[in-house]
C-alpha cells in the first residue's frame, strides 16, 4: 500500500498516478521515509474537505502582527508567514541540504515544475516585490511572466504561478 | 494478406514479491503491416449529414460543399452516397445512390444555402434511413454529421436514433465546429463501435478532416475486431482505455473467470491502435509468472467473413523487494500521463455540473501538470487558463472547455500525428 502525499489516499504498490488526484506517486516513493513527519505535518495543516464545495479562505484575518499568506489553490493549503526582508519559495533538497523558506514540495511542487530556488518575496517598507531566481518553469505574476532579472511590485490579493503551481498572495497590513 | 503485430509493454517488467496486490500497468499496440498483395476493399455506404442553420453561412458552408464534392470524387462507381442537410427541419439533398451521376450531385450540393435554426434529431434520423436504403451486404455504412450549434430539446433522441443506427452497424462520425455546439451530445453519439467525434477549430480543416475520415473508411482491413484478456487466478482487469489514436474508455466484459473481452469495432489499417489495461496481480512469490494472455480476433473482408486470430503472452519476473527499482517504462508512463489528464478534466467538468468549483478546479489544474509533464505544453496552458477562469469567474469558456475535452483525447486537428 502506498499513502499519496498529495490527498493521502491509499493506493495499490505500483500505482503510478493516485487515483483519486492524479498525482504521480514514483517519487513520493522513494522519499517516503524522509517526508513521513512532513506528511504528518501536512495531514494536520488545513486541509479542503475533498466533498465540500467550500471557496478558498476569505483573505486577511486580523492579527496583531504582520504576516502575509500564500495560498495554494490546488491543495487549499495556507502557508501564514511573518514578515521578514526576504522569503524564498522553492522545493526542500535535502540531499544538498537545501530548505526554503516556502517549501511547495508538499503541494505538488515537484510535479507542477517549482524549482528548489525558484522565487523570492523581499519586503522593503512595507510594500513587497517578487523575483524569480531563474527557475525552469518561470514565475508568472497575474499570468504575466515575471523575467529573473527584473523584480515586479506585488500586491494583496495578486495570482502567483510557480511553474504550474497557483499560489495567491495576501497580506494583512 | 496483411500482418498484425500484437505488443505488450509493462509498466515494470520485474515486481518486487509481495504478500499484497499490486498494480501493474500494460501498454498493447496493435499494428497492421502490409503484405505484398493489395487488400480488396470494402464499399462504402455514405451519408453526409449536414447543419446548415444560419450560423454556418460564410466560409463554414462553402467548405462543406466542397470537401462534399472532393469526398464523390474519392468514392468508386459502386460506392453509395447520399446527403442530408437539417436546419429547423431535414431535407434529402442528394438520395442514396451510387456515386455516378457525379456532375449532377455536385449541382445538388452547391444549391445548399445556410438559413435557419439546428435540429438535429430529424436530420439523423432521415441520414440513417438513406443509408438504409443502400444497404449493402458486405460494405462499411457510415454517417458523418458536421453541426456547429446547439440542438434544443431533441438530445435525447438524437442518441436514440445514433444506437439503433450503431446496433445495425452503421458507425457514425460526428464532427463540431465553432464554440457553440454541445461537445457532451456529440460525444455521447460517438460512445460506441466504429464511432468517433472530432473538434474542427477552423472552416480551413473541414476538407481535410473529412476525407482523412473517408479514407480511413476506405483502408478498413479487419472487421469486428475482439481483444480477449486472460489472467490468472485472481488478478484482476481494472481498467481498459483506449490511448491512440485517441483518448477514450474502452467497455470490458468479464465472459468468464479471470477472462475479458472487448469489441473494437473495424479497423483502418494506417490506424495504429493502443491500448491501456491496469492489472491489479495477486501477491506473487519470486520467480518468472505468466501474467496475461492476450487473444485478438477479427474478420479479414476479403475473405468470405473468415476469421483470423493471434494470441501474445506478458510475463513477468518477481524479485525480493530490495532487489526492484522503482523505474517504470518511459511509453507506459507517457500515455497512463495523458490518460490521466484526461480523466481528470472528464471529472472536473463532473465536480462543475455539481457545483463543486474548488474540486472543480483542483482537478483541471492536476490536469494541466499531468500535460505539463507529458510535454503538451500549450494543451497544459489552456487547461491552467481555464482552471483560473472557473476560479474566478465561476465558469469555464465554451471554446475552452472543448479544446480541453478533445484536446486530452487528442482529437483536435491532429490526424496521424498522435
Amino acid at each position: 500500500m502506498v499513502i499519496c502525499s498529495h490527498c493521502q489516499a491509499q493506493q495499490l504498490d505500483g500505482t503510478i498516478f493516485c487515483t483519486v488526484c492524479g498525482a504521480s506517486l514514483i517519487h513520493a516513493r522513494s522519499t517516503r521515509q524522509t517526508t513521513a513527519s512532513l506528511n504528518r505535518a501536512a495531514a494536520e495543516a488545513p486541509q479542503l474537505d475533498g466533498d465540500d464545495a467550500t471557496i478558498v479562505p476569505a483573505p486577511a484575518t486580523k492579527t496583531e502582527s504582520a504576516t502575509i499568506a500564500l495560498v495554494v489553490l490546488s491543495s487549499g493549503r495556507r502557508i501564514v508567514l511573518p514578515v521578514t526582508s526576504e522569503l524564498v519559495i522553492g522545493r526542500k533538497d535535502q540531499q544538498r541540504n537545501f530548505f526554503p523558506d516556502v517549501d511547495l514540495s508538499l503541494d505538488g511542487g515537484y510535479d507542477a515544475g517549482v524549482s528548489r530556488r525558484h522565487a523570492r518575496i523581499v519586503c522593503h517598507n512595507g510594500s513587497y516585490v517578487l523575483e524569480d531566481l531563474g527557475s525552469s518553469n518561470g514565475t508568472f505574476l497575474n499570468r504575466q511572466r515575471v523575467s529573473p532579472d527584473r523584480p515586479v511590485p506585488l500586491h494583496h490579493g495578486d495570482e502567483i504561478q510557480f511553474g504550474m503551481l497557483l499560489v495567491r498572495f495576501e497580506t494583512n497590513g | 494478406m496483411s500482418k498484425v503485430d500484437l505488443r505488450i509493454t509493462p509498466s515494470r517488467s520485474v515486481l518486487p514479491a509481495s504478500q499484497e496486490p499490486q498494480l501493474l500497468y500494460a501498454l498493447v499496440e496493435l499494428s497492421a503491416q502490409s503484405g505484398a498483395t493489395k487488400m480488396p476493399r470494402l464499399p462504402l455506404n455514405l451519408c453526409l449529414v449536414i447543419d446548415r442553420s444560419s450560423s454556418m453561412r460564410g466560409e463554414r458552408l462553402q467548405q462543406v460543399k466542397q470537401a462534399a464534392m472532393q469526398i464523390l470524387d474519392l468514392l468508386g462507381d459502386h460506392e453509395s452516397f447520399a446527403l442530408v442537410t437539417f436546419n429547423d427541419r431535414a431535407e434529402v439533398v442528394v438520395s442514396a445512390q451510387l456515386a455516378r451521376a457525379r456532375a449532377e450531385i455536385k449541382r445538388q450540393i452547391s444549391a445548399i444555402e445556410a438559413a435557419g435554426g439546428t435540429e438535429m434529431a430529424t436530420g439523423l434520423a432521415l441520414g440513417v434511413q438513406e443509408l438504409q436504403r443502400a444497404m449493402m451486404p458486405r460494405a462499411v455504412h457510415r454517417l458523418l454529421l458536421l453541426t456547429d450549434g446547439r440542438t434544443y430539446g431533441d438530445e435525447g433522441r438524437c442518441v436514440e436514433i445514433a444506437r439503433r443506427a450503431q446496433s445495425r452497424g452503421i458507425g457514425i462520425t460526428a464532427l463540431g465546429i465553432g464554440s457553440e455546439w454541445n461537445e457532451d451530445l456529440l460525444e455521447t453519439i460517438a460512445a460506441r463501435e466504429n464511432s468517433r467525434t472530432h473538434y474542427i477549430t477552423s472552416a480551413a480543416e473541414i476538407t481535410k478532416i473529412f476525407t482523412a475520415e473517408v479514407e480511413r473508411m476506405h483502408n478498413i482491413f479487419a472487421q469486428d475486431v475482439h481483444l480477449r484478456a486472460m489472467l490468472p487466478s485472481q488478478a484482476l482487469l481494472r481498467s481498459l482505455d483506449r490511448v491512440r489514436p485517441y483518448i477514450g474508455p474502452l467497455p470490458v466484459i468479464e465472459e468468464a473467470d479471470f477472462v475479458w473481452t472487448a469489441a473494437l469495432g473495424d479497423w483502418p489499417e494506417n490506424d495504429v491502435q493502443a491500448l491501456l489495461m491496469e492489472l491489479v496481480v495477486p501477491p506473487l512469490p519470486v520467480g518468472r509468472h505468466t501474467l496475461l494472455r492476450l487473444g485478438l480476433r477479427y474478420r479479414t473482408p476479403g475473405s468470405d467473413g473468415a476469421t483470423a486470430s493471434h494470441e501474445q503472452v506478458l510475463t513477468v519476473t518477481t524479485r525480493n523487494p530490495d532487489e526492484v527499482s522503482d523505474e517504470v517504462d518511459p511509453t507506459v508512463k507517457h500515455w497512463l500521463e495523458r490518460l490521466v489528464a484526461y480523466r481528470l478534466q472528464a471529472s472536473a467538468w463532473q465536480a462543475v455540473e455539481e457545483g463543486k468549483l474548488e474540486e472543480a478546479t483542483r482537478r483541471l489544474q492536476m490536469a494541466g501538470t499531468r500535460l505539463f509533464e507529458a510535454g503538451e505544453i500549450e494543451l497544459a496552458r489552456t487547461v491552467q487558463e481555464e482552471a483560473t477562469r472557473l476560479l474566478r469567474s465561476g465558469q469555464a469558456s465554451a471554446e475552452g472547455r472543448k479544446r480541453i475535452k478533445y484536446g486530452t483525447r487528442g482529437l483536435i486537428g491532429r490526424e496521424g500525428q498522435s
